[in-house]
């Protein structure tokens, strides 16, 4: 079963005359494990699916269907638990606390979730899976864009969610930190089993991905395989092995 | 020291001939040493057989850049010596203080797909773009996965290499992107002219000036030529 499937996904702004259209009919469907990235001009709609696709918004039309789950008829707290345990959320400014150390940034999913009494504990781990065990004491201002974005990446998946959304990620990192930041996110795919799903301007770093969307005027205008496809062997153990 | 550049060697030789000059400039070598070598040096996974190594050493002795040192008994393993001689060193020293000449696609197979596509729609140009751009992020993401599985203290040549072909394979992507965000200006160029044009010396009209930049004005001279 897809992990991430769309019909007919349709999103309007506005209404009447200035109704703009930034998707218009999107059928997508990702399977467990693979990482996708969507690319296309600004305007196409890339980011208006990827913010529908985690439920951050609603469409106008059409379903959007998480691991079967029509995410269209749930009711706002329903979406929103949803979100907390299926979906982790990178953006282009990482959106850290800077009151916080980023062991206690990484925790805070967990402590909301009234999960305390491991956070502390599954922080530690995420932060050394991301290489920042030592700096787990350090503020975000103390950090590196390359090591804040990382920290960004381990609080999106210590609740351990199967999807990872990432919107412009290395939009404000040099090409090293870029690098390395895209390193990370195949490590999520291919040794935590995660689907990731990113969106990017960048071809370098779409290049990364196992599969290119490529968008324009919000429809999908081709979808391309980058690497030989996995088999789908390959695919669930990845899947086991990081859970 | 004050660089002065210099002509680049008249005659063109490949990248392989170029590079056994080079090779051999310290001592005479053997052919199997200067295949040794020539991979190890290069790191970029290029392997050579003896018959294009010793075809290119003799195409360098024919040319009076290498010589023969010594021979040993025909009808055992090719031990001939090779040394470079004074002509060979002035050309090589010739070649490492020159540009290598880049011709900036001037003629590029892929600009002149387009074009074409463009002026005779056999298929539609942002399908060419399209395939174009598909096959390059293919490229693009074999040789960043090739790239990040090198060492990177062991193996910084082949690095380097491999970001060559990232690099110039990302700026052909952005190429693409430009065409295709000006396709629409490009569609609406005037058709080129698709019967040719009469033969012979065309009236001059008075007070019309050819010019360079002026197509519909402009006069074919007929040393030209109109064949097309």
């Amino acid at each position: 079963m897809p992990v991430l499937h769309t019909e007919r996904l349709t999103k309007q702004f506005g209404s009447g005359s200035t109704a703009v259209t930034a998707l218009n009919n999107v059928n997508i469907s990702i399977e467990p494990g693979e990482f996708v990235a969507i690319m296309g001009p600004s305007g196409c709609g890339k980011s208006t699916l990827l913010h529908l696709l985690g439920g951050l918004d609603r469409a106008t039309s059409g379903r959007v269907l998480l691991e079967g789950t029509d995410i269209s008829r749930l009711d706002d707290g329903a979406l929103s638990l949803l979100r907390r345990r299926k979906i982790g959320f990178v953006f282009q400014f990482f959106n850290l606390i800077p009151v916080l150390t980023a062991q206690e940034n990484v925790a805070l999913p967990l402590m909301l979730d009234g999960r305390q009494k491991e956070a502390v504990r599954l922080a530690r781990e995420w932060l050394g899976r991301v290489g920042l065990a030592e700096r787990a004491e350090s503020r975000p201002e103390q950090l590196s864009g390359g090591e804040q974005q990382r920290v960004a990446i381990a609080r999106a998946l210590i609740a351990d969610p199967a999807i990872l959304l990432a919107d412009e990620p290395t939009g404000n990192l040099d090409s090293r930190a870029a690098d390395d930041l895209l390193q990370v996110l195949r490590r999520s795919a291919d040794d935590w089993g995660r689907t990731v799903v990113m969106v990017t301007h960048d071809a370098r770093m779409a290049a990364y991905a196992d599969r290119i969307v490529f968008m324009r005027d919000g429809t999908i205008v081709d979808d391309a395989p980058l690497g030989p496809r996995a088999t789908v062997d390959e695919i669930a153990e990845r899947a086991g092995s990081g859970r | 020291m004050t660089f002065q550049p210099v002509a680049r060697p008249k005659v063109e030789r490949g990248p392989v001939q170029r590079a056994l000059l080079a090779l051999l400039s310290d001592q005479p070598r053997h052919g199997y040493e200067l295949r040794h070598l020539f991979e190890a040096t290069l790191a970029s996974h290029w392997e050579l057989n003896s018959g294009q190594i010793y075809s290119s050493l003799e195409r360098l002795a024919r040319d009076g850049l290498v010589v023969e040192a010594s021979i040993e008994k025909a009808g055992g393993p090719d031990r001939r010596l090779w040394a470079i001689t004074d002509q060979g060193r002035a050309e090589l020293l010739s070649w490492f203080r020159s540009a290598v000449p880049r011709d900036y696609r001037l003629r590029d197979e892929l600009y002149v797909k387009l074009m074409l596509a463009i002026a005779t729609r056999v298929e539609e140009p942002q399908e060419v773009v399209q395939v174009q751009r598909r096959e390059l992020f293919r490229e693009l993401h074999q040789h960043t996965a090739a790239r990040n599985r090198c060492d990177p203290r062991g193996e910084l040549p082949r690095i380097l290499l491999l970001d060559s072909a990232i690099m110039h394979t990302e700026a052909e992507l952005r190429w693409l992107d430009m065409v295709e965000s000006r396709l629409q200006l490009l569609t609406q160029r005037p058709a080129p002219p698709l019967q040719p044009r009469p033969r012979g010396r065309p009236k001059k009209a008075a007070g019309d000036q050819p010019t360079a930049f002026s197509p519909a004005t402009r006069r074919i001279e007929q040393s030209d030529g109109e064949t097309g």
